[in-house]
């Protein structure tokens, strides 16, 4: 599903993101990347969704190869990945449903079917009586499962989930990772980037570690190592 | 079929791109007012520079209005002689006006004239005849050109019929009327100039304002799957909003202030409605060189301060 071959990220002469990265991760997998802080774990995910470029190296998601990606071709990567981030990236200025709505109407979903989709999805994610509440009127973990059903609502085959957990409570957490773990049992590959040790020992699943932009251990049933 | 599906695509697009713009507007509506508040200022300016470039013009008018030369002949020039000189003349095709006062007319309005003063009067009453030759007033269509024609008129050939001619005293008066004006045209030329630069830079630097408080916004919808045309699609028909709604607003207000002005005008210049009936006769040129002109440049500024939040 997602294939990295010797892929480099070098920011500048003294700056390495990614350092000969190689790594293969099965459909339907779930797998943890944890490592401290600026060892090169959001740069992956960046990587992933090509926010950036990689230096060198061959980045593949379902055969595709993304390395040499076109501007003109990003979005359609983007609206086959579902992203969920530490900080929600919701738009402020939209409700819940029209922020879950947004990731189908780029997509040129029909209208009917937008109405169908979406209280569903929210209703998955336990805010179904939220639609019209507007980001700032929810809570951090609220916003957490609308940035959620909203990576999902396309149904996408793979989530990336850069520190999702990373602004929220721990009953916040555990909420998010059961939803995660729910997503994973559908058959959605999920890649979550973490740090948070509670979280990666308790989900038993495969775990890469990173260290200075290198793997430094790669574990099916892994455990935080750091 | 898959003309029909790409189709429906670009309406669903087009419609969802209206739909945004208008939601954006709405739950932006303190950026919007500022936004169309800016613009219409703007637009103001322009239109009082419009409005002084019109004044500047009419009050030129009325100057070169007032000059014109003389021609006086002589008392004992013929009828064919006076004749053969006004076709001369009428032959200019500078010449837009000549106007011809009969000797009997000349001393009619001499006595007209100096109706007030006895000394003249009772010197005329002795002479007993009427000393005043026949006269010649042409206007030209620009003060430079008298020269030219009093210099066709200086040749020996007619130096027994013409007596004298005023423009060797009005001739220092008309070159400075002629420097003022130009002067003046030039100086309202440079002020437009001015005001459109001042004008261009405000509006790029509010739009750019506009767009840099939304890079957040337009960054995440980049990160969900939006192409950059669905992100520049609202604010292109935004621009397109704040456009009609900028020009409309400032030509309502310009209209309602001429027609506050315009009685006042009318006194100094003896013609009714004047800035008034040139906007209206000037409506189509004046709202759409203006509308062209704020769109243009909303569209260019978005698009320039969007290009950077769009890279990636």
């Amino acid at each position: 599903m997602i294939t990295l071959k010797s892929v480099t990220k070098k920011y500048s002469a003294d700056s390495m993101g990614l350092n000969g990265i190689d790594l293969h991760i099965e459909p339907g997998e779930f797998v943890s990347i944890v490592g401290q802080s600026g060892t090169g774990k959001t740069t992956m995910v960046k990587l992933l969704i090509a926010e950036e470029k990689a230096t060198s190296g061959v980045i593949e998601i379902g055969g595709w190869d993304i390395t040499r990606l076109s501007n003109s071709d990003i979005p359609l990567l983007r609206r086959q990945i579902g992203v969920i981030f530490q900080d929600f990236k919701l738009l402020p200025k939209k409700t819940v449903a029209e922020n879950v709505a947004f990731a189908l109407e780029v997509a040129g979903e029909k209208r009917a079917r937008i109405k169908q989709v979406v209280p569903r999805v929210l209703d998955i994610v336990g805010l179904s009586h939220k639609l019209n509440r507007y980001p700032t009127q929810l809570s951090g973990g609220e916003q957490q499962r609308v940035a959620m059903a909203r990576s999902l609502v396309h149904r996408p085959k793979i989530l990336l989930a850069d520190e999702p957990t990373g602004n929220l409570d721990s009953i916040n957490t555990q909420e998010i990772i059961d939803i995660l773990k729910k997503i994973n049992e559908f058959g959605t590959t999920i890649l979550l980037v973490t740090h948070n040790r509670e979280v990666v020992n308790q989900l038993k699943r495969r775990v890469v570690t990173l260290h200075d932009g290198r793997i430094i251990s790669d574990e099916d049933n892994g455990k935080y190592r750091l | 079929m898959v003309n029909i599906v790409y189709n429906n695509l670009m309406f669903s697009g087009f419609f969802r791109i209206v739909k945004f713009s208008f939601q954006e507007i709405v739950r932006n509506m303190s950026l919007s007012v500022m936004t169309v508040l800016i613009l219409i200022l703007m637009l103001l300016s322009i239109n009082t520079l419009m409005v002084v470039r019109v004044l500047t013009d009419e009050s030129i008018a009325a100057v070169k209005k007032q000059i014109d030369v003389s021609i006086y002949f002589n008392p004992e020039a013929t009828t064919d002689e006076i004749q053969e000189i006004r076709d001369y003349v009428n032959a200019f095709p500078e010449v837009e006006q000549e106007s011809f006062l009969t000797s009997d007319e000349v001393f009619v309005n001499f006595k007209k004239n100096y109706a007030d003063s006895t000394d003249v009067l009772s010197s005329l009453n002795e002479i007993g005849t009427n000393p005043l030759g026949p006269t010649l007033i042409i206007k030209t269509r620009d003060p430079k050109d008298y020269s030219k024609i009093i210099k066709a008129l200086s040749v020996p050939e007619y130096e027994n019929i013409i007596e004298a001619k005023t423009f060797g005293d009005t001739e220092t008066a008309i070159d400075r009327i002629h420097v003022i004006t130009t002067n003046v045209q030039k100086f309202t030329y440079f002020l437009t100039i001015l005001f459109a630069v001042i004008a261009f830079i405000i509006i790029f630097n509010t739009i750019r304002v506009a767009i840099y408080t939304q890079r957040t916004e337009i960054g995440i919808k980049r990160l969900v799957g939006a192409t950059s045309w669905f992100i520049r699609g609202p604010y292109m028909v935004e621009s397109l909003l704040f456009s009609i709604i900028s020009v409309g607003l400032s030509y309502v207000l310009v209209d309602f202030f001429l027609k506050f002005l315009d009685p006042y005008i009318s006194v100094i210049f003896d013609k009714s409605n004047l800035l008034s009936n040139y906007l209206s006769q000037n409506l189509v040129s004046i709202l759409g060189i203006e509308f062209g002109v704020v769109f243009l440049l909303t569209i260019v500024s978005s698009g320039l301060a969007m290009r950077r939040y769009l890279k990636t």
